[in-house]
């Protein structure tokens, strides 16, 4: 049965490459059904698996996990982004495994959306867990976070492989103690950065403790709920870091780990948990050290994560904000800038954005410094203009653009520093207008 | 003029959906007329506040967990909360908030959190987690006297019964239960409603009417508010009016 699911599979693989057209879900649709909805079951995978999972990072940390592989002369498979449901998986696997449905790797590096860890996970062998945090993303697909949390909590029961997690979030650090029998649980941690601080900044989940309900006491808060936190009580957030980043220093973008210098090219809070994570794994799997030093320097993101653009004269820097937590940060990069700069932000309420835009009232615009314009596109444009003239901003200095296009060559009708946000289905049709704009006014790309 | 006293409870645990944003509202939409408004917070374990010296209590909506967490803090302030309604301090109540004030909320598993019973009605979760009522929703309420259309997003699992006086008529969505025609619950000082968005960022109607009472509570003469230039927010419910109502 299993062989001729792998068949099927495959040649709906093939008609999809005569057709010229990308494989993408469709295939692990098919086998979905027909595997009465255990997809990626029928394929043998004797190598180790790699997952990460977590709502903001896990593409940047896929890769760069995948690259310490790759570069240390493994044959690895990785799922592109996007491809990180059950079906996305069983598709990508279809295209590398036999007729017998065996996959031939070293290593396979997964990226897994976190409702899908415990469907895929319990079909197939994981090595190695990686979970970087958990923010609200997309509420009213995955259901209450708690109820997500949970899930992989389930998941973490009967798991004995490697857990690597965030030990800065209380959100995926609890997930160390749902298996008191597994003795492969390690945490990251990061000490405090520059911007970090005392009292909480932006509205976050998890303030209270998941084992006691005693709320929880934060020496330091790096961005939304992710810092040194400890329940009194009970003594949660209470272990020895596997790997800590130290002397994190923004402005001269670099940190160490464990005794080791890092300079990358990306300088964010967000960016120094994803690469402490990566070293983690590194840590774990024995990798050369030049090697870590490799690919944690030299990893940058194009598709929309902190990419420039030339507007003309004017720099323009497009960042996607899937959740309040990606707006704040852009945000904040934004202000600890100097100078004038103006803001465009695409708002998009299509399904994959989730339907609900209520999340960016959890965006805190009222640090604006220095913006002496915002300029609003989207499905939902009023809604983010209605937002930041809430916050207290100027509404005369707000222009509404639905149109794209019309509001790309209203931001770049002036001459200054530009900031854009788009949200998740808004990010691609972004880079198009600008791109447009670029091909027919100047500027780079 | 006086100053506006609102008491926000537990806004660290019940702020879902940016319920918080409703606050902000309220605070924007008096500044910008010079009426001061002064915003408390109340959660668990602060000091027992008069909650009568309030001129509106606001209640947010929040994840199940969070909902069980403050139930029994909340029926602690029962005596207190209820002499303020009684004394005619607003009640501003979004989903949770809306439920707790109810005879009992059910959950999935069959098992009962008192509510306060401050109103008769109550509500009873589906036994299966997916049976939510989520998406974009318009209700037309006449509680400013004249009907207006109020635009929101609904996302609850429960289904309320037991609603004489709804907060407003379904034009679109779900309301108090899947595919009803009421939505909320309101009297002259309560409007309890499933509507997020938040309800109050593109509705300024009732923001203001809630604003205008505030500052007439206690006061003997009637105290019109200036309007307020609300092009901004007009425009963004009118485009998802056309979206939603016209087919």
């Amino acid at each position: 049965m299993k062989r001729l699911l792998i068949i099927i599979g495959k040649i709906i693989v093939k008609l999809l490459k005569l057709m010229h057209r990308n494989a993408g879900n469709l295939p692990g649709i098919v086998l979905w059904h027909l595997s009465r909805h255990k997809a990626v079951s029928m394929f043998k995978v004797e190598c180790p698996i790699i997952a990460i999972t977590g709502t903001n990072g896990k593409t940047s940390v896929t890769n760069c996990i995948a690259q310490l592989f790759e570069r240390s002369g493994k044959k690895i498979i990785i799922n592109k982004e996007g491809n990180n449901l059950d079906t996305g998986i069983c598709s990508m696997l279809l295209k590398y495994c036999d007729m017998s449905g065996k996959v031939k790797a070293d290593y396979l590096i997964l990226e897994t959306d976190e409702s899908h860890v415990p469907v895929v996970y319990s079909q197939l062998k994981l090595d190695t867990l990686v979970v970087l945090n958990f923010f609200r993303d997309q509420l009213d697909r995955n259901g209450e976070m708690e109820t997500l949390i949970q899930k992989i909590n389930g998941f973490c029961k009967t798991f004995e492989g490697n857990l690597i997690l965030n030990g800065d979030d209380p959100n995926t650090a609890r997930l160390g103690r749902a298996n008191p029998k597994n003795k492969n649980v390690r945490y990251f941690h990061a000490e405090p950065y520059a911007f970090a601080t005392e009292k909480i900044f932006e509205a976050s989940e998890g303030r209270f403790c998941p084992f006691c309900g005693e709320p929880l006491e934060y020496e330091y808060y790096q961005y939304s709920h992710i810092g040194k936190f400890i329940c009194k009580k009970c003594g949660f957030g209470n272990y020895e870091p596997y790997i800590t980043a130290k002397d994190i220093d923004l402005e001269k973008t670099v940190f160490t780990a464990d005794g080791h210098t890092y300079s990358p090219k990306l300088n964010s809070i967000y960016n120094v948990y994803n690469m402490t994570a990566v070293a983690a794994a590194a840590k774990l799997y024995n990798i050369d050290q030049k090697i870590t030093d490799g690919v944690i320097n030299s990893y940058t993101v194009k598709n929309g994560r902190m990419e420039n653009f030339m507007l003309g004269k004017s720099k323009a820097t497009l960042n996607l904000a899937k959740n309040p937590v990606g707006a704040n940060m852009t945000l904040r990069v934004m202000n600890e800038m100097n100078g004038e700069k103006e803001l465009l932000f695409v708002l998009n309420d299509n399904v994959a954005d989730g339907l609900d835009v209520s999340w960016i009232y959890d965006i805190n615009f009222s640090i604006f410094e220095r913006v002496s314009r915002v300029v609003t596109s989207g499905t939902r444009a009023y809604d983010i203009a209605v937002r930041i003239k809430t916050a207290g901003y100027d509404s005369a200095k707000i222009v509404v653009r639905p149109d794209l296009d019309k509001a790309v060559e209203e931001l770049a009708s002036t001459e200054s520093r530009k900031f854009i946000i788009a949200n998740y289905t808004a990010v691609q049709p972004t880079r198009s207008a600008l791109k447009r704009y670029i091909t027919k006014h100047g500027g780079n790309k | 003029m006086k100053t506006i006293r609102i008491l926000h409870m537990y806004a660290d645990m019940l702020d879902l959906y940016g319920d918080s944003g409703n606050m902000e509202v309220m605070a924007f939409r008096c500044k910008k007329r010079g009426i001061e408004c002064q915003i408390d917070k109340y959660s668990i374990d602060s000091e027992m506040p008069d909650f009568s010296s309030y001129d509106l209590i606001y209640i947010g909506g929040g994840a199940d967990l969070e909902q069980q967490h403050i139930s029994a803090d909340l029926l602690k302030c029962k005596e207190g909360i209820v002499r303020a309604y009684k004394n005619g301090t607003f009640l501003f109540l979004i989903c949770g908030g809306y439920q707790l004030m109810g005879k009992y909320y059910r959950d999935a598993d069959g098992n009962d959190i008192k509510g306060l019973g401050l109103f008769d009605y109550f509500t009873v979760a589906p036994n299966s987690r997916r049976k939510r009522c989520i998406g974009n929703i318009v209700i037309e309420t006449k509680i400013t006297g004249k009907p207006v259309k109020v635009v929101g997003f609904e996302n609850h699992g429960g289904q309320t019964q037991g609603v004489n006086t709804p907060f407003g008529k379904v034009l679109y969505g779900n309301g108090n239960c899947s595919k009803s025609e009421a939505e909320g619950y309101c009297e002259k000082n309560v409007i309890a409603t499933y509507l997020h968005g938040p309800c109050l960022s593109k509705n300024p109607e009732i923001s203001d009417y809630m604003i205008e009472y505030c500052v007439n509570r206690g006061e003997s003469e009637h105290i019109i508010i200036d309007a307020l230039d609300d092009t901004l927010e007009k425009e963004c419910r009118q485009v998802m009016l056309d979206r939603l109502l016209k087919k």
